[in-house]
């Protein structure tokens, strides 16, 4: 294996008496390309809110680098900038053109100069095929184009793993391919992924390691060609028959 | 005929009062006029300075997770915030200005009139815009926030560059109607002898007992004043709705 970039150890979280993460155990390693897949409330979306640190997790530890992940504003700010994330919902800054969305960050965070700001922003918006629209205003776009233009803002941070959670659940069906394809891409460049998605055949085809999530807990973590092929756990077996069936 | 226009004799109706006091107090009225705008401006933006500031303090959130200390000292400003809010909001301008202004005079604080109305001012906008700066900021989707933390942004710096700009663009009709209600409102602080527009109206009515007259003169001024600023946020707020295109940047064309 290679070397762990990322360990979840032992995670588990609850909302009330609720618990959603019953004890999650995880290594990324650099590189990877892990696809979470399982149905609707099985805490996939709490897991990625955890390891971004959105939720707090109620027990357990995330290690990034073998260094524990602190509570502390300023080393949660600094992780922040190396573990990002995108969400179903874009969440681009509504009050600022897509070049400035992809300059803030750059800006403020990493406190980077102005002109490379502007070429890192450039480059990854050329790489999502959206600088031509560097002007336009979110709401000008479309949904496919607004995950685009999120998915370079997050790449302008050079993060070391990116999160996606369901990037294309919220799009027009003709939509999700220009995000898939962009995504299929970065898959390649090397950067370590934890991708979030119902896109079944996206996970069997892109991901280097498929992770089957159910009540909480991880049900299965094997090869995409093992988990799609030969399931070993019933419930992967029933989730995925109920999937491939409608 | 030719000479009542050199205003030697008496008026002899409404109008011609109108018109004879507003001549003959012009300097006075423009010195009311001046000081009412004044008050109203400064006593305004201080005021939205305010109201932003104890706006953000309402909206922080306390987290649990935090020491005791920290928890006790959120808990403590919020809720002097918030009796601070209530009070203003639940008592007259008027006798918010009689209590500040006599009050401090009791208690040995120097200050004039124009400075204790501005303070009022102040303080009254305050407690307005800090209900409605909460609700600017708790209009804003929560998803705004997450994309500038999960980035690394601190929870200030997204307050300041995400969420602060859109709500106080959604805010703006709301701030120049506040700047209406003070412009009017400063006429009540005449109670503690700014000499303001109202001040104005008084003393020159007096001094002839045509009382109707005089308040007409600036019943007049303030409608133009607020006629006027009425016009010119509704431009501003068109321009900030403005530009909803785009070009495309050509440059980077070729690489569709
Ligand atoms: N803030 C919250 N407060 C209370 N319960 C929550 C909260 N967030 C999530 N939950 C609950 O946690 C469970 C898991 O939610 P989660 O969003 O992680 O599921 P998911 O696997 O992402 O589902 P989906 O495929 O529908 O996105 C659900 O039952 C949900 O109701
Ligand atoms: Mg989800």
């Amino acid at each position: 294996m290679g070397e762990a970039i990322l360990s979840i150890k032992d995670l588990g979280k609850s909302f009330g008496n609720h618990e959603v993460l019953r004890k999650i155990d995880i290594e990324v390693d650099k590189g990877e390309v892990i696809c979470i897949v399982g149905s609707s409330g099985s805490g996939k979306s709490t897991l990625l809110r955890c390891i971004n640190r959105l939720e707090k997790q109620t027990r357990g530890k995330i290690y990034f680098h073998n260094k524990e992940v602190k509570d502390i504003q300023k080393d949660i700010n600094d992780y922040r900038s190396k573990v990002g994330m995108v969400f179903q919902s874009f969440n681009l800054f509504n009050n600022m053109t897509v070049l400035e969305n992809c300059m803030l960050c750059t800006r403020k965070v990493l406190h980077i100069s102005k002109e490379e700001a502007f070429d890192r922003a450039i480059t990854h918006l050329k790489e999502v095929g959206m600088a031509p629209y560097i002007n336009a205003k979110p709401s000008m776009l479309s949904g496919g184009q607004k995950q685009r233009v999120a998915i370079a803002r997050a790449l302008c941070m050079n993060p070391e793993v990116l999160l996606f959670d369901e990037p294309t659940s919220a799009l027009d069906p003709e939509m999700v391919g220009e995000v898939l394809s962009v995504m299929k891409e970065l898959a390649t460049t090397g950067l370590t992924m934890i991708i979030v998605t119902h896109e079944m055949a996206f996970a069997r085809d892109v991901s280097t390691r498929t992770i089957f999530m159910d009540n909480g807990y991880v049900a299965e973590d094997a090869a995409p060609e093992e988990l799609f092929g030969n399931p070993k756990n019933a419930r992967t077996r029933e989730f995925l028959s109920r999937y491939l069936a409608g | 005929m030719v000479m009542s226009l050199f205003a030697s004799q008496e008026p002899t109706n409404s109008i011609e009062w109108t018109v004879f006091l507003a001549r003959k107090y012009s300097d006075m009225f423009l010195q009311g006029t001046y000081l009412t705008l004044y008050t109203a401006v400064i006593g305004t933006l201080v005021g939205f300075l305010l109201g932003y500031l104890i706006g953000m303090v309402q909206d922080l959130s306390i987290n649990p997770e935090d020491n005791i200390i920290k928890k006790t000292l959120t808990r403590a400003i919020k809720w002097i915030c918030s009796i601070y809010v209530e009070i203003f909001r639940d008592t007259p301008m008027i006798v918010q200005a009689m209590i500040i202004y006599y009050g401090l005079r009791q208690a040995n604080v120097e200050m004039t009139p124009v400075f204790a109305g501005i303070l009022v001012t102040v303080l009254n906008t305050g407690a307005y815009m800090a209900e409605t700066v909460r609700a600017g900021i708790g209009s804003i989707d929560i998803g705004q926030r997450e994309g500038a933390f999960a980035m690394g942004m601190s929870p200030v710096k997204t307050m300041l560059y995400v969420v602060l700009p859109q709500a106080f663009k959604n805010i703006i009709p709301e701030m120049a109607n506040t700047f209406l209600t003070n412009l009017k409102m400063t006429s009540v602080l005449n109670v503690i002898a700014v000499q303001e527009l109202f001040m104005a109206a008084k003393t020159a009515g007096g001094n002839y007992y045509k009382y109707f007259e005089s308040y007409l003169v600036i019943a007049i001024i303030y409608f133009v004043l607020c006629f006027v600023f009425n016009k010119l946020f509704g431009l501003l707020e068109a321009k900030m709705q403005g530009d909803e295109d785009y070009a495309l940047a050509v440059e980077y064309m070729d690489n569709q």
